[in-house]
């Protein structure tokens, strides 16, 4: 009795631990078989409220003499806009220009700094800065407790 | 005599349909094959060049950050810069609650979604690099977080869907 017991549970034991594997390779085969999915993004979907019919804004009708002022404003508009951006685009090439004089000179001057300033800046990245603010934060602001939930649909596949 | 009535009269001409070819042509199957979502190689770049890198633009404005998002696209066309990819991160929603200490201590909230866009880019030179910088950061609007960094594999599986029974399943295994 003692040898025959322990030896029928070793067996079937292994036999079962083997099927198991089995199956839990071919479970993983199949779910590495379906491609990884990209999260869907909110902002795409359009929410159904908004496509009901209902929401439907009249204009209020304009004088001639208002259209006419709102065009001729919105040239003005354009034509400043275009002097900027033109402004914008010939301080672009100026800097490249004096970059390219710079390193012309540098590189007559010795190889080796030259060779040091066009290499990569490895302490550029990672790069990061706050946009500029309407209303900065207050010095001597006491703000009331509080929490923040994150509330975002965790999406699994 | 329908082909008469019409105001088309050459459609009973002998010419018509003369320059027709696509029937001469072998008839294609359309492919139905689901694209794969598969990531790209990342570029290293190499000393006088940067490889992959990320800008990363985080507001809680939507029409703000997809118009400066937009305009950076621009910008690095213009420029004759690489663009691979553009898209969007999945939103965030967060829940503000504060404690209103007069009497009955009660919890307002806001709901603030926070959304992010990114633009990559290949093959920015050094010399070229602070330049950009420089036209980004003046052009940044209000309240538009700016990052920039370099492309790794994280960045690209923070965009795809968790697998919680392949990794359970994974864990199992090992």
């Amino acid at each position: 009795p003692c040898r025959a017991q322990p030896k029928k549970k070793k067996k079937v034991d292994v036999k079962k631990e083997q099927a198991q594997k089995e199956r839990m390779k071919k479970k993983l085969k199949k779910l590495e078989k379906a491609a990884p999915e990209l999260i869907p993004i909110e902002d795409f979907i359009t929410p159904l409220k908004y496509s009901e019919s209902n929401r439907v804004r009249s204009l209020p009708t304009l004088s001639p003499e208002e259209t006419e002022r709102r065009v001729l404003l919105l040239k003005k508009w354009c034509l400043f806009k275009q002097k900027q951006d033109e402004a914008e685009k010939k301080a672009i090439k100026a800097l490249v220009e004096s970059q390219q004089e710079a390193l012309k000179e540098l590189r007559l001057e010795s190889e080796e700094l030259y060779e040091a300033a066009i290499r990569r800046d490895e302490g550029l990245f990672p790069f990061e800065r706050e946009g500029p603010s309407y209303t900065p934060p207050l010095p001597g602001y006491d703000p009331p407790e509080g929490k923040c939930i994150d509330i975002t649909k965790v999406y699994t596949q | 005599d329908a082909l008469l009535a019409c105001h088309r009269f050459y459609r009973s001409r002998p010419t018509h349909g003369i320059g027709k070819f696509k029937y001469l042509l072998p008839k294609e199957v359309p492919k139905k094959k689901k694209e794969k979502v598969q990531m790209k190689e990342i570029d290293a770049g190499t000393e006088y060049q940067y490889g992959d890198v990320n800008i990363q633009m985080t507001s809680y404005d939507l029409c703000l950050v997809e118009h400066f998002a937009q305009y950076v696209h621009r910008l690095c066309n213009r420029l004759s810069i690489r663009v691979n990819e553009s898209y969007a991160m999945p939103t965030k929603t967060n829940e503000v609650l504060f404690m209103e200490e007069r009497g009955s201590k009660m919890q307002l909230d806001a709901v603030l979604t926070t959304h992010q866009r990114v633009v990559q880019i290949r093959g920015l030179s050094s010399t070229f690099a602070p330049i950009l910088l420089e036209i980004i950061q003046s052009n940044q609007p209000e309240g538009v977080h700016l990052l920039m960094k370099q492309h790794t594999e994280a960045d690209f599986k923070s965009r795809l869907k968790s697998r919680p029974e392949l990794e359970e399943l994974l864990a199992e295994m090992s």
